[in-house]
């Protein structure tokens, strides 16, 4: 006979279904009823832990918090210029939604369901690479370090880049792509959006 | 708490907070101390992480009004 789970372990359960059901068809594409069957517990069981579907999308998106990319290693060496920064960042990330497909799904649902919420969630990720980007282009130039460059869209062009990656690699195993591997492509674009950043010599 | 540098992080995100940290605590001399504040909830841990790795002293870490306050002193 089946071990009769803790109130924890339930809960926890019921998380890691309603993550893969949400990444699978987003948030209204899953019903309560969806998750219980999967779960094999009654609704009742589900609301004892969860008030509504909102919340446990809430709670959903929180274990993803918790599992956050540390940036630390990637910045605290000594003398590390902004490509470097902006390469060991990149890595963190992109390993972490190797690990994690399911939350590039979620972030793809998010944008088209109509919670801020979760919309606020994923954006608030990617914040990490424009903040990084557009302060340092910024500070670069004001020490005229750099040539003059709009860092708000190269900040944009940046993100744009690195998630069309990961969506194809991650999510649709592109065919045009499958015999290149992630981190190689990475590299050769941080390569290529590095040549629009152009030192004063 | 007396400190001898300010750095106003709030609204930025990770890693942007630690790497100003890094550039703050490079101007001060060892024994000084660097208040910090910041609004990322991830920062509570990043400057643990941050401290830990570069052997700085967090002194202390506290939150009000939904910004997370630091003092590290420099080793």
């Amino acid at each position: 006979m089946a071990k009769r789970l803790s109130a924890e372990e339930r809960r926890a359960t019921i998380i890691t279904v309603a993550k893969r059901l949400f990444a699978h068809t987003g948030f209204h594409g899953v019903s309560i009823d969806d998750i219980v069957s999967e779960v094999g517990v009654s609704p009742a069981i589900l609301y004892r832990h969860f008030e509504s579907k909102e919340e446990l999308y809430q709670a959903v998106l929180q274990e993803f918090s918790a599992t956050r990319e540390s940036y630390i290693e990637a910045v605290v060496a000594d003398d590390i210029g902004f490509e470097q920064v902006l390469r060991g960042m990149t890595t963190v990330f992109v390993s972490s939604i190797i690990n994690h497909p399911d939350m590039l799904k979620m972030e793809m649902h998010s944008q088209l369901d109509d919670s801020s919420a979760s919309q606020d969630f994923f954006l608030n990720r990617w914040k990490s690479f424009t903040d990084y980007i557009e302060f340092s282009l910024n500070e670069l130039q004001a020490l005229g370090k750099i040539k003059p460059i709009n860092a708000q869209a190269a900040a944009l062009m940046y993100q744009g880049m690195i998630r069309e990656v990961l969506i194809l690699k991650c999510m649709q195993q592109s065919d045009r792509l499958k015999d290149t591997p992630i981190a190689l492509l990475v590299d050769e674009i941080i390569t290529l959006f590095m040549k629009i950043v152009e030192p004063v010599r | 708490m007396s400190f001898d540098a300010e750095l106003d992080a709030k609204g930025l995100n990770c890693p942007l907070p630690i790497l100003r940290a890094k550039k703050a605590i490079g101007a001060l001399t060892s024994g000084q101390v660097l208040k910090i504040v910041a609004t990322d909830p991830g920062s509570v841990k990043d400057f643990e992480a941050f401290c830990k790795q570069t052997g700085n002293e967090l002194l202390s870490s506290a939150e009000a009004g939904g910004a997370f306050e630091f003092m590290i002193k420099k080793s």
